[in-house]
């Protein structure tokens, strides 16, 4: 992991805490449910930009810190987080040189499985939310992935 | 679902492949050790200690905006609080005068009876803390935790009526699903004539429903809902709420019952916590030894969050019935506060 000296993962932690601290920032209740989920897109930034910062290592704890906040069983969004920040970091080549669009898309993807695997979970648990609320998230996540992007390369770059 | 293709060099492709397999397994580990096993308590709350400072520094401008406006108010609106507050107070102590007389009334029938229900009188106050938990249920999140010996299970009122109960306990706070959670069920009783049944939360925070009401029961708009007190987790008499709209349709075997619940659920910022019986423990674990008698289930596993099922718990107890409540389910459901939702039949 610490074979090339100039990755520096202070960036990482910061828009990491950042995010943590947006997620559970109150919203009016109206506008609740379209929250995008902060850390995930946070996550896929450094999965896709430099794996080698972050990594596994932090979708998974980041995943481990959402359960807590939410206060869901232990380990559900770690395992989605881990599984979609994996194929993301897989993909990663290939995103790079996506168009803006294309990225959009294929981060609805990712979001939308993410959200998939957390539904399935909450299934399993028998904790099930069936409300279509849920499915909004990645709607508005891809569309503020190109925002997310922007905003931590600045931070990546410097 | 995933696939690996080998996108830069083979090695580290594989590398991938192991750590995420790796992480999975872990945290699938983790959450069968957590739904299964009370082992992660002590780990959730240290790691809740963790996002202690978080939470607070999310709500602390809110809270440093109220108190600004607060020392901001100007003495004519200090002044017309203070008339408002001592009025309310004479109207409360009127109030409590007659209840005192109630109260000593109710206590010689019951000791004529030989019963023993508890009043709660030991409560301590939280606030609840300004942080978003989930958008799609209704749980908050207040300041008093396992150290002020908050237990799971621990009936939570505010000054209208019954808010809900505590769900999770972390060491600085605790987590409270309100009755008005799609996933909450609270035993109650008609003031007017005693009818007993179970109030549904609906995911709603202004209606809950009364899912077993036969349409030849006799409840009428206008009723006013209190808890039983069966099943030992909330203390009886309190009011839970109103009942607005009786639907009757002939066809049906069950009413449609909605009611307003009494209990300001989206203006409230401080909630008591209530000890049914004076003598509970004050311990300030969240072990089985600090619920009185709310959920012997819940005990037997020594879970905050247990999904604990006990069969024959016929009168409803202040459970958390899973999912969609199925007729059967709430009536004889556990006695158990089920974080997570899963009911064993």
């Amino acid at each position: 992991m610490m074979r090339d000296e100039r990755i520096r993962r202070w960036p990482v932690a910061i828009s990491a805490l950042v995010a943590l601290t947006l997620a559970i920032l109150p919203l009016p209740k109206a506008l609740d449910p379209f929250r995008p989920d902060f850390l995930v897109l946070v996550v896929f930034y450094w999965s896709i930009e430099s794996p080698r910062a972050g990594g596994l290592t932090l979708a998974f704890f980041a995943g481990l810190a959402l359960d807590v906040v939410h206060g869901v069983v232990l380990g559900q969004h770690a395992l989605a987080l881990t599984l979609m920040a994996a194929w993301a970091t897989n993909f990663r080549l290939r995103i790079r040189v996506f168009s803006p669009v294309s990225q959009s898309l294929t981060i609805f993807a990712f979001l939308a499985g993410y959200q998939f695997i957390l539904f399935w979970i909450d299934g399993a648990t028998g904790n099930a939310v069936t409300s279509l609320g849920r499915w909004v998230a990645p709607v508005i996540g891809a569309l503020l992935w190109p925002l997310t992007v922007g905003t931590l390369s600045r931070l990546h770059e410097r | 679902m995933v696939a690996f293709r080998s996108s830069e060099s083979s090695g580290r492709s594989t590398g991938l492949l192991l750590r995420c397999i790796l992480f999975s397994l872990l945290a699938i580990a983790l959450m069968i050790v957590d739904k299964r096993y009370d082992h992660l308590g002590k780990i959730r709350r240290a790691l809740s200690i963790v996002a202690y400072p978080a939470q607070v520094a999310v709500a602390s401008p809110f809270e440093g905006w109220a108190w600004l406006r607060e020392s901001l108010t100007t003495r004519e609106a200090l002044r017309a609080d203070k008339a408002k507050l001592e009025d309310e107070l004479r109207v409360a102590q009127f109030r409590l005068q007659r209840y005192e007389a109630l109260e000593a009334e109710s206590r010689r029938l019951r000791a004529l009876r030989d019963s023993t229900v508890g009043v709660g009188s030991r409560f301590i106050i939280g606030d609840i803390m300004n942080v978003d938990l989930d958008a799609f249920r209704e749980r908050v999140l207040v300041d008093k935790g396992a150290r002020d010996g908050v237990y799971v299970g621990q009936a939570v009122l505010d000054s209208g009526g019954v808010f809900g109960q505590v769900a999770r306990v972390d060491q600085l706070t605790s987590e409270v699903i309100l009755i008005s959670d799609a996933a909450h069920a609270i035993p109650v009783q008609d003031n007017r004539n005693g009818l007993r049944t179970v109030a549904v939360g609906t995911g709603d925070l202004s209606r809950l429903k009364l899912p077993y009401i036969s349409t030849a029961a006799d409840i009428i708009k206008g009723d006013l809902l209190v808890t039983s007190g069966l099943g030992g987790g909330f203390p009886a008499g309190y009011p839970v709420g109103t009942v607005v709209e009786v639907k009757r349709d002939p066809a049906q075997s069950l009413a449609d019952v909605v009611v307003s619940p009494a209990a300001a659920l989206d203006r409230s910022r401080e909630l008591m916590f209530v000890w049914l019986t004076p003598a509970a423990p004050a311990a300030a674990t969240v072990s089985a030894a600090t619920l009185p008698t709310a959920a012997p289930a819940a005990a037997a596993t020594a879970k905050p969050v247990t999904p604990a099922a006990k069969p024959g718990a016929a009168n409803g107890k202040p459970a958390v019935t899973a999912g969609k409540p199925s007729t059967a389910a709430a009536a004889s459901s556990a006695p158990s506060v089920d974080n997570a939702g899963e009911a064993k039949p």
